[in-house]
Parts: structure tokens; sequence; C-alpha cells
């Protein structure tokens, strides 16, 4: 596998604060990266290090090979930035702002006419070309700042945190426009704090806390480092005292919650557990409405790598 | 590109509604309100003819240039009389004074001094013509000691025949009172325009209007920094060279805001009978300088502080107002008294260098002063460039 971009120890200090702090890591070509972290954790700063717009007080950034610097303009030709803050023109149309930014890159009127419909099309604005930002909801305006960024089919895109605050149509129609680029060979690197996000789109993910990487790997991987095997939720009416405690010693069984008629029960790593929670529950003849299964999320993994929640 | 990004300066410029409102339409307003305003105060004071009294002293009897001015301008026959003056001494003067039966009076004690009690157009009218005069006085004392020299030395190095003392004399005196005429033209001209009180308020309004070009440029910088907007962080990461950009778009600004002047000037001449005088080209050229000088003055601004959009504005806004609030937006008395008692402040206030400007062309025959404004313009112009450049050379940012 070939590295597009390759992280080296990098160090940002803001002031007192160390934003970034000791990052290394490799950005694989064609695959997309996640990175996780919860809002502060420093995953902007380490984008805008990357991309050469923040000084830093150590490390060193290659991509595609070569050393990234200000005044690369033949890497920044390649690569396109989508910030977490909407950037757009107030005063140009959607189709104005998309031909504005495209054609910092592309200087053919032909060639960018036919990059900017197609760009449009990903996002689904065909509708919208004429409109004006102001008129557009939420979701369509992260639809355009998406549009903007990567017009001009770059071999590698970043984007940070697109659907934040985004309605769920929106959000669907982002990540399938995000998984068309990578499928048209562009890699990517996707900034998030939804770990579902992550769990849908992306092919590895790092996770950071504090400005530190504080696990890596592919989602299945993660869920490794988890010490729970799975949660089961039983919908229970009026469950007696003395099952909850034969539940407890069950097999496996770490944690049990009642409250509300729902049970909670989380197991340990092994196998079989259902199996063996429905076999007690017909034994005792105890009626229940649903029961369902859950793996452990990444935010069990943060919890467990961190000790607090990955969303607050 | 640079034509793409000309292109799109223009779009975003020209349908920024907070940038058409203080480029284009409040100088517009002002302008209109200035007119309603001041016209009927202009007609009156058409009208005036001021009371005075002059200290008849020795140092006023052994002047002539003040003699004969101030006869002639009191002169019942003349056209253009601007006062009646009574000859008294000093303390008289001063009664009279105190009785508000004067509004001002002339001593010369060394220098000439005039004493008022308030400020006002009368009183205004009385310190420039006394200062006209002053300045027509030692204008002839250089001339008249230049003018013996260039003849001894014509006479030694033989270019002229030397006939007689009284011949020699004879041609310097002619010459002087040649000069004289055309001074007093000068003077003349003064109270036949009565200073056209008005007409500052319109230098200073075009001045305004050059220096609110300053929120163009400041927008133009704005929207191409990544330390300063979201859009500008897009452009940094384009490989299109960030000067071009900047250059492109603070060239858009430039031609916008010279549009803006353009309908200003027509609006003035044309709806509210503005006269600016007769010397259109050296006008045209002088409001260019003064946008420039307005736009690198927000580009400065743009580029130094990092602080938000509104906050910057605000600075542009409040510089200018102040600027031409001491070049006499609100009344020609400032004007006067920043002139007289703090030079260098207006000497260095763009805002000044413009009115300055103006007025010179439409008071004065030659065009020293008006170049020197000129010239001063262009130096405040570069100056802001240089600070723009130094600080926009940077290329990462400790935070943005
Ligand atoms: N310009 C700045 N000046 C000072 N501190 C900053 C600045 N930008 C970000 N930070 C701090 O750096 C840390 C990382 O921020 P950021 O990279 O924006 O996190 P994320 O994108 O993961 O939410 C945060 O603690 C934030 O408060
Ligand atoms: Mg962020």
């Amino acid at each position: 596998m070939k590295n597009v971009i390759e992280v080296k120890n990098l160090t940002k200090e803001y002031k007192k604060l160390k934003a970034v702090d000791n990052l290394t890591f490799d950005v694989y070509e064609g695959e997309i990266l996640g990175l996780l972290g919860p809002n502060g954790s420093g995953k902007s700063t380490t984008i805008n290090c990357i991309l050469s717009l923040l000084n830093f007080s150590d490390g060193s950034i290659k991509i595609f090979g070569k050393e990234m610097k200000p005044n690369a303009y033949d890497l920044k030709r390649e690569i396109g930035v989508v910030f977490q803050d909407v950037a757009i023109f107030d005063e140009l149309s959607v189709y104005d702002n998309i031909d504005y930014f495209c054609g910092l890159y592309i200087k053919d009127k032909e060639a960018r006419k036919s990059c900017i419909e197609d760009a449009i099309a990903l996002v689904g604005l065909e509708d919208f070309k004429k409109f004006y930002p102001k008129q557009l909801s939420g979701g369509l305006l992260r639809r355009l700042n998406i549009a903007c960024g990567i017009a001009h089919k770059p071999k590698l895109i970043f984007l940070d945190e697109p659907t934040v605050a985004v309605d769920p149509q929106s959000r669907n129609n982002i990540l399938d426009g995000i998984e068309k680029l990578r499928n048209n060979g562009a890699t990517i690197v996707y900034t998030t704090h939804y770990m579902e996000e992550v769990e849908i789109l992306c092919d590895r993910v790092i996770i950071l806390d504090k400005g530190k990487i504080i696990a890596s790997g592919t989602t299945d991987e993660l869920k490794e480092l988890a010490k729970i095997e799975e949660k089961v939720s039983v919908e229970v009416k009026d469950l007696d005292e003395k099952y909850i405690e034969d539940i407890k010693d069950l097999d496996n069984v770490e944690d049990v919650d009642y409250s509300n008629g729902l049970l909670l029960i989380t197991y340990k790593k092994g196998k079989n557990n259902l199996v063996e929670l429905m076999d007690y529950l017909k034994k005792e003849s105890i009626k229940y409405n649903k029961i369902f299964s859950e793996r452990p999320t990444l935010n069990d993994v943060f919890l467990e790598l961190t000790g607090k929640e990955l969303r607050d | 590109m640079f034509i793409h990004n000309l292109k799109y300066s223009f779009k975003t410029l020209l349908k920024n509604k907070m940038l058409i409102f203080w480029t284009f339409a409040f100088p517009i307003i002002l302008g209109t309100f200035f007119k309603m305003a001041f016209s009927n105060i202009e007609n009156s004071e058409k009208l005036d003819i001021i009371d005075i009294a002059i200290v008849e002293n020795d140092e006023f009897k052994n002047n002539e240039i003040f003699k004969e001015t101030f006869k002639e301008l009191s002169d019942d026959n003349n056209e253009e009389k601007l006062f009646d003056i009574q000859y008294v001494n000093e303390e008289e003067a001063k009664e009279l004074l105190n009785n508000d039966e004067i509004t001002g009076y002339l001593i010369i004690k060394d220098e000439p001094n005039i004493v008022v009690n308030t400020s006002g157009i009368n009183e205004t009218i009385l310190k420039y013509v006394t200062e006209e005069i002053t300045q027509t006085q030692s204008m002839i004392e250089n001339v008249a000691q230049n003018k013996v020299e260039e003849k001894v030395k014509d006479i030694v190095a033989g270019k002229i025949q030397f006939t007689s003392y009284e011949e020699i004399y004879k041609q310097i005196y002619d010459e002087i009172v040649d000069m004289l005429d055309k001074n007093n033209a000068n003077i003349s001209n003064i109270s036949s325009s009565n200073l056209s009180y008005t007409m500052i308020e319109f230098y200073t309004l075009i001045a305004m209007a050059c220096l609110y070009g300053g929120i163009l440029g400041l927008v133009a910088i704005n929207q191409n920094l990544p330390n300063m907007s979201n859009n500008g962080k897009r452009v940094a990461m384009s490989p299109t060279p960030k000067y071009k950009v900047i250059l492109s778009s603070v060239l858009a600004s430039y031609i916008i805001q010279l549009i803006g002047i353009a309908l200003l000037f027509i609006y003035t001449i044309f709806a509210l009978k503005v006269d600016y005088g007769t010397n259109l080209p050296l006008i045209v050229l002088l409001a260019c300088a003064g946008c420039l000088a307005g736009l690198s003055m927000g580009v400065a601004i743009a580029s130094v502080f990092k602080t938000n959009d509104n906050l910057k504005t605000g600075i542009v806004i409040s510089f200018t107002m102040f600027g031409c609030f001491l070049s006499g937006m609100m009344g020609i008395t400032m004007k006067y008294i920043v002139d007289k008692n703090l030079p260098l402040v207006n000497k260095l206030n763009p805002a000044s260098m413009i009115t300055d400007g103006f007025y010179s062309l439409y008071y004065y025959d030659t065009l020293d002063r008006f170049y020197f404004n000129l010239i001063s313009l262009l130096a405040f112009a570069s100056l802001m460039i240089v600070i723009s450049i130094l600080s926009l050379r940077r290329q990462k940012y400790d935070n943005i």
C-alpha cells in the first residue's frame, strides 16, 4: 500500500495548550481514514497542520512523498479540503460559488464546467444551482460547502466534520457522496465525533483524545479493545429481585441493570450469551416483549480507554 | 485566473449591502443633507458685512499692505465690501468687543493678531482674510529680496546693463505691484465667494468617500486570508498564489471605489449644483490618489489586525470620520484651529490632504500646495502598502 500522507511526531502548541501531541500516522492510498475524537481533541488542528496553514512546533509532514509547504502548489492542486466551518460567499449563487473556488484550480472553462456539474450531481444540488446561500437549509449549505471543496477532482480529500448539525437526509447524501469519491479513486481523511459515521464509512480509524492517539485500526480491531462482548436489553415487566440476582450469576455477565421495565445486561468476552439467557428466561417462565443484543460501540471503546463518553 | 478572480471580486463586493451603503449611498445622502442644511446659511451670509475694529497703532500705520487691503475691503464703492471698520486704540477695541459691537479686532504687535470672543462664520472669515494678507506680505518680502539679489547677479554677470539705482528699483517695484494685484484678486476671491462655507463641507465629503473605500479594501483582504475568514482558508489551500488573488481583489475594490466617487461627483455637480472650480483633471487626479490612500489604509488595517470584520469596519469608519472632522467637515473653524495650532496633525491626516488639495485648487493660483497634498497622499498610500506587504508575507499562522 502506498502512503499518501506521512505524519511524523507532529506537535502543535497554542500558547500553553498542547493541542496536538506527538502524532505519528500514515494515510494509505484509496482509503477513508477516520479521525475520531470528542470536541477539542485536536482533529481540526491536526488537519490544519498537515495542510501547512498552521505553524507547528515539531514534526514533519509528507504528502505524496513530498514535504508539504505553503508554496507547494503542485501538491495543493491535488488536494481538496472541506473545512469545519462553512466557507462560501453569501453574495454568490450555488453555481457561482463552486465556479469561483474551482476556478482557483482549473483555468479551462469547459473543463471547469463539467467538474462543477459533477460536483453538483454528487451532492444532489441540481435543483438549487441558481439559489443563494441564504435560501438554503443548513444541510444543503453543508452540501454546497463540500461541493466547493471537491469540484476540482482532487486525489486527496480532507473533510472536517462535514455532517455537524445536518438533517438525516443530508447526512445520508453526504456519506454516500464521500463513498463515491473514494470509489472514484480518492484518498479521504474524515474527521468526526459521530462514531456511527466512522463505523459506516471508514476503513481505518484513529481515535484522538487531548491531542494524542489513543487507539487506531479497523473498527473491528478497535472493538476487540473493549472488554465487553455485547450488551443485551430485554423488555420485561415487574421482574422480581431474585431473578436479577440469578441473572447476575450467569456466565460472563459483567453487570445487570433493571429500571422502567428494561433489563440491561452487559457481558464480558465469551460465547453463546444470548442463548443461555433465553434458556434461563424460558425455564423460569418469565414473559418478555422484545430482546435484542448490541455489539460494543466505539463509544464503549472510548469509554474503556479514557473513562469518559465520546460525546458530552 | 486573474480575470476570473476579478470577475468574482466584483460580484461579491458589489452585492455586499454594507459596502454599497458606506461607499455609495452614505456620501450621497450626507451630501444632500449638507446642501439642505447649508443653503440657507450660504444665502444670508452673502449679505453680511462684518463689523470689525482695527487698533491703529504705529505698527499698523507702517504696514502698507494691511492698511491698503483693509481699506479696500471696507470701501463702500467696492462691490465685494466685506468689513465695516472702526479705527480705534486697543482699550476701545476691547470695549467694543465686550459690548458685542464688533466681531473682532485686528491688532498688530510684532505679528498681526485677531481677537475674537466666540467662533463662528464671521470670526473665521476675519481670521482667513488676515492670514491671507500675512501670507501675501511675507511672500512679497521674500520676493523683493530675491528680486534684488537676482538683479545684482544679473548685473554682475553682465546680463543687464546697470543704468541707475532708480531704474533698477523701478523695475523691481513694477514687478511686485504686478504680483500684488494678483494677490488682491485672491483676497477678493475669498470675500466674493464668502469663503464658500459649504465648499469645505463638500471637500470633506469627497475626502470621506475616498477614505471609506478602505472598507472595500478591508473586505477584499479579509476574504482572502486564512487567518481572517473561512473563505480565505480555501484560497490559501488553492494552487493560486496568494498575491494574485489579493491583487485582483484589491484592483476590483479600487475600480468600484472610483465608480463610487465618480457618481458622487456627478451627483453633487449636477443635482446639488456644487462648483468645484475649473481644474477638473487635477480634481480627478486628487480624487484618484485619495481613493488609493483610503483603499491602502483599509488593506493595511485588515492585514495587521486580527479581529472580526465589524470591528475593522468600525476602525476605518471612525478614523475617517475623525479625520474629516479635523479637516472641517462639521465646520470650517475646526480646520482653521487644527491648521493653526496642530499643523502636523492635518499634514498627516489623509482626509485633510484631500480637503486641502481641493481647497488649494479653488483658492490659489499656484499649484504648489496642491502638489504637496497630492504627494502627501501618495506617500501615505505607499506607507500603508508597505505595512500591508510586510504583514501579508506571512505564509503560516500560529493560530487561525
Ligand atoms: N486558535 C486557537 N487558540 C488557542 N487554542 C486553540 C485554538 N484553536 C483550537 N484551540 C484549542 O486546541 C484544542 C484542539 O482544538 P481543535 O483542533 O479545534 O479540536 P477539534 O477539531 O477536535 O474539536 C482545543 O482545546 C481548543 O480549545
Ligand atoms: Mg474541529
